[in-house]
């Protein structure tokens, strides 16, 4: 917060937000007894280029443009805030992060938030789409109850970009029913048995990165591999797995749920989410390795309502906001805070929080990796073959 | 005949009943049936980014295709008394603009636009007044309207010509032997008849826009039209809610349709 | 205001528009597939054909189009036609107009859905569920190309039934009444009378059909489970996946080209046939 309209303290601003979140005093109220209101007011009006920088200034504008996922919010949290602040959320999801790039890279703006995965933030700010973020207007924010594995991708040469929305992990889902009831738990597994009893019942990611980061673990190689003779590798069982299998589509769940398709390259939360209502689908991590990733809240540089953008960030990063955002979502989080809030059956869940002997071979996804134009063109190559 | 008219309709009608079946089911999965419920409807009609998206594919259908019917039909008007050169370059634009498949134009249009808009912008920047923001140009609905009026220009040409074409050159002839002003025989002669396939040119745009995803996938920028959200949906796992969308949106088409035909039937017999 | 200056004013919008949303756009495609892939995505202007030369990379896209799209094409017409003929000659009149309707209400749900309940019903527990039940085990429809050429068929019905409706419509009834009148069997003046003027519906109704198919992305998408791939899942790929501004823009103008030559040649064999250009254009 800036001097001028810093009338209460940053703790009594806090809880009157709160009563103010719960209901207990109108937004009039709030905006009058922060004094953000009228000073906002005065200094929007008196001097042009001084911005209202609270997280929750009177007039953050009318509207917040988020890029992201699909299903990965509560709604009523989004309502929350419109409620809150007056803007209303507007969200554009994307099928993939190289599609966000390219798109971003064609020129594409109009968003104030963006929810990138830890590999590709590096590129944005190369690219000089990001920027660094004023931590002050994100009061909410708190590096030290993040799990810095989590985090640090969000970090560029010492300069905070994007914190932390939640991570995952990318494995298999398999259908035990027909494997015997064994699950399988390697990805030398996952092909092999797709080229055998498995036969047309898989399904792989329709975007590089995993699919060909699986075919560089069946061979032992680095999921992040940009090596020309192991890529060649990868290709060459590519090749030779394709035709048997099901589809080349990141929409894995349904043909998984009807029973068309028994295994798939597989996210963290769509395994909970199929586990949970067949039982007999496990979600399981490739020994080998395989990604683990993490997503982020940036700002990009081109937004025009980059202080709606800090204030719905800051209200997400909210531990009570963000424990609904996981409820929603299903994906584990990062902040010890809102971990506090969870229910007790979803902090012991194996599928959300695998033990750590399990996630120790999980690889990051490399800046490099998302980037590689062999391994773009590898990818086109394998699905127009 | 008969029974092969009933298997076709079968064939169209099977889908959809599927989609309205499924729209009703309690479960939060489209491919399992779990009990009967209409909670999606309440559910589609609440979301604030359903209600978007519906409300930004509207807008750009509805203004497409009254930018395509109203620009198509004058350049039709005007195509019919040219003849030469100009003629022959129209001819061709038209020509090109309903081959070229959807997915070309949109490519051509973002890339095209988005390299236009770089050298653009910083142009307009420097010769704003100082103290004031200079405009961006972007891509987002405006690029997305100019991109569909486009080819659904060209569509309305083709069919208001065709309907010029078959008019009675005499009814014109009469006009101006009348000494009606050009203007006057516009009015008074020539809409009235080609009105039917303006309007038929309208509608056809509207459903065009209306539908269209591969364009919009493209060209829309930040902004979210319903193929677009229905697409994105069902990359990570579709919910009933989007069946409870296609079925509003369909039932919505049929009634208008309805509607439309009683109007049109009611004015018929009237002017009889 | 004269007639040349009134002409002017009427064709400037239109013109304006096609210059800067059809040719210009056009232009910066052609340019960019003589250009390089910059390391990070996008193009670096060059002049180089190494893009036209890397084309037999997506040979298959081009194999799969050119033979789904004319199969699709022709498989919609054999089950439009009937259909057509049906409503045109058969139907009630009474009956006639809301049944054209039922054709087209069908394209007001979004394709996406449309494809989207094909999807279910290709699935395993659709039809197959039921073939398994008459005997017929293990058959897969869905993620094949017959899947594709069914949702093909299904999107683009009503497109190729309202043409060829259209011309036999238009058909003068006296025709066919004298025709049997003065003896002939029905086959013959179907062959001699009614198919030869419904030649530019069918026309038009295959142009239409083979022009939305060679551009196809949707349904080979949802229904190929991406194993069956158009040109227009690569030009997505190359525009959205790897950012390869520079092939992809290769890749566009050779669809194009291809396009041109399919429907130059298509209109020769149509206008040889018998109908005349104008009415071919008519779409």
């Amino acid at each position: 917060m800036t001097k001028d309209i810093d009338h209460i303290s940053k703790t009594e601003f806090m809880e009157k937000l709160e009563s103010y979140r719960k209901g207990s005093i109108t937004r009039r109220h709030f905006l009058n007894v922060t004094g953000l209101g009228a000073a906002t007011a005065v200094l929007g009006a008196t001097v042009p280029g001084l911005r209202p920088s609270p997280a929750f200034a009177g007039n953050i504008g009318d509207r917040v443009v988020v890029a992201t996922w699909p299903n990965y919010h509560d709604p009523a949290n989004f309502e929350a805030f419109t409620e809150a602040t007056g803007a209303h959320v507007q969200v554009n999801v994307f099928g993939s992060n190289e599609e966000m790039l390219a798109k971003l890279q064609a020129g594409a703006t109009g968003w104030d938030v963006y929810v990138p995965t830890n590999y590709t933030i590096e590129d944005y700010v190369k690219e000089g789409l990001i920027e660094p973020l004023d931590t002050s207007k994100l009061p909410n924010y708190d590096a030290s109850a993040f799990d810095p594995r989590y985090a640090e991708a969000g970090s560029v040469d010492g300069t905070l970009y994007a914190v932390p929305k939640n991570w995952g992990s990318t494995g298999m889902a398999v259908n035990t029913k027909h494997n015997d009831g064994k699950p399988i738990s390697s990805w030398k597994e996952f092909f092999d048995i797709t080229m055998d009893k498995f036969s047309g019942r898989t399904m792989v990611h329709d975007y590089q990165l995993t699919t060909i980061g699986s075919a560089l673990n069946y061979h032992g190689y680095s999921f992040n591999s940009v090596d020309e003779k192991e890529l060649a590798d990868a290709e060459k069982l590519l090749i030779e797995v394709k035709p048997h299998l099901f589809a080349i589509t990141s929409d894995y769940q349904p043909s998984m749920r009807n029973g068309d398709a028994w295994l798939t390259i597989c996210w963290s939360g769509d395994g909970k989410q199929l586990n949970t209502d067949i039982p007999e689908i496990h979600y399981v991590l490739g020994k080998e390795g395989g990604e683990i990733w993490s997503d982020y809240f940036a700002i990009p540089k081109s937004s025009e309502r980059k202080e709606a953008g800090y204030a719905l960030i800051n209200f997400l990063l909210d531990p009570q906001v963000n424990a609904k955002e996981v409820l929603a979502h299903g994906y584990p989080t990062a902040d010890s805070r809102t971990f506090d809030l969870l229910p007790d059956s979803l902090k012991n869940d194996p599928i959300l929080f695998p033990a750590q002997e399990l996630l120790d071979p999980l690889e990051f996804g490399a800046a490099v990796t998302l980037t590689d134009p062999n391994r773009a063109e590898l990818m086109a190559r394998f699905k127009s073959a | 005949m008969r029974i092969y008219a009933i298997c076709v309709y079968l064939f169209l009608y099977i889908p959809i009943g599927v989609i309205a079946l499924f729209s009703f089911n309690a479960g939060r999965h489209a491919s399992q049936l779990q009990g009967f419920s209409t909670k999606w409807y309440g559910k589609a009609l609440n979301n604030p980014f359903v209600m978007d998206a519906l409300e930004t594919s509207l807008m750009v259908a509805f203004a497409s295709a009254l930018f395509a019917s109203v620009f198509g039909t004058m350049a039709a008007v005007a195509l019919q008394g040219i003849k030469g050169p100009v003629r022959t370059a129209f001819d061709l634009l038209i020509y090109v603009a309903v081959m070229i498949p959807g997915i070309v134009i949109g490519i051509a249009t973002l890339i095209g636009l988005v390299t236009v808009f770089d050298q653009l912008n910083p142009l307009i920047a420097s010769i704003w007044p100082n103290g004031f923001e200079p405009p961006k140009l972007r891509m987002g609905m405006g690029s997305l309207i100019a991109a569909h009026t486009m080819f659904l220009m060209a569509l309305v040409v083709i069919i208001v010509r065709a309907r010029l074409a078959g008019m009675d050159r005499a009814l014109t002839e009469a006009s101006s032997d009348l000494y009606a002003t050009p203007m006057g025989t516009f009015r008074q002669v020539t809409l009235p008849l080609i009105f039917p396939a303006i309007l038929a040119g309208f509608l056809l745009s509207f459903t065009f826009s209306f539908d269209d995803f591969i364009i919009a996938f493209f060209v829309a920028g930040s902004e979210t039209t319903l193929p677009i959200y229905v697409f994105s949906s069902i990359r990570r796992g579709v919910t009933p809610e989007i069946n409870a969308i296609g079925t509003m949106v369909m039932g919505v088409s049929l009634l208008m349709l309805i509607t439309a035909q009683m109007l049109l039937r009611r004015g018929g017999k009237k002017t009889k | 205001m004269t007639h040349r200056t009134r002409n002017w004013l009427l064709l400037a919008p239109a013109g304006t528009w096609f210059l800067v949303m059809l040719i210009i756009p056009l232009s910066v495609v052609f340019i960019f597939s003589f250009g390089e892939r910059a390391p990070s995505g996008g193009v670096v202007p060059a002049f180089t054909f190494e893009q036209y030369a890397n084309l037999p990379a997506r040979w298959t896209a081009f194999k799969n189009t050119m033979t789904l799209a004319p199969i699709g094409t022709l498989l919609a017409l054999l089950i439009a036609y009937p259909l057509a003929y049906f409503l045109a000659v058969k139907a009630n009149p009474k009956w006639k107009t809301i049944l054209l309707v039922l054709v087209i209400v069908p394209f007001w749900t979004s394709i996406l859905i449309r494809s989207y309940a094909w999807i279910f019903l290709l699935g395993g527990r659709g039809i197959p569920a039921l073939l398994e039940w008459v005997g017929l085990e293990g058959i897969r429809l869905i993620n094949t190309p017959f899947a594709v050429l069914v949702g093909i068929i299904y999107g683009y019905l009503p497109l190729m039934v309202f043409p060829i409706y259209v011309s036999l419509d238009k058909l003068d009834k006296r025709l066919l009444e004298a025709s049997s009148d003065l003896g002939a069997k029905p086959w013959r003046t179907f062959l001699q009378i009614t198919l030869p003027l419904s030649i530019p519906g069918i026309a038009t109704g295959c142009m239409l059909v083979f022009i939305l198919l060679m551009g196809e992305y949707l349904i080979p998408a949802l229904l190929g489970g991406g194993k069956v791939f158009f040109v227009g899942n690569a030009l997505v790929d190359l525009f959205l996946q790897s950012r390869n501004w520079a092939y992809g823009s290769a890749v566009a103008v050779a669809l194009v080209a291809v396009m041109l030559i399919t429907v130059t040649f298509y209109m020769r064999l149509i206008s040889r046939l018998g109908a005349s250009r104008e009415d071919v254009s008519i779409m």
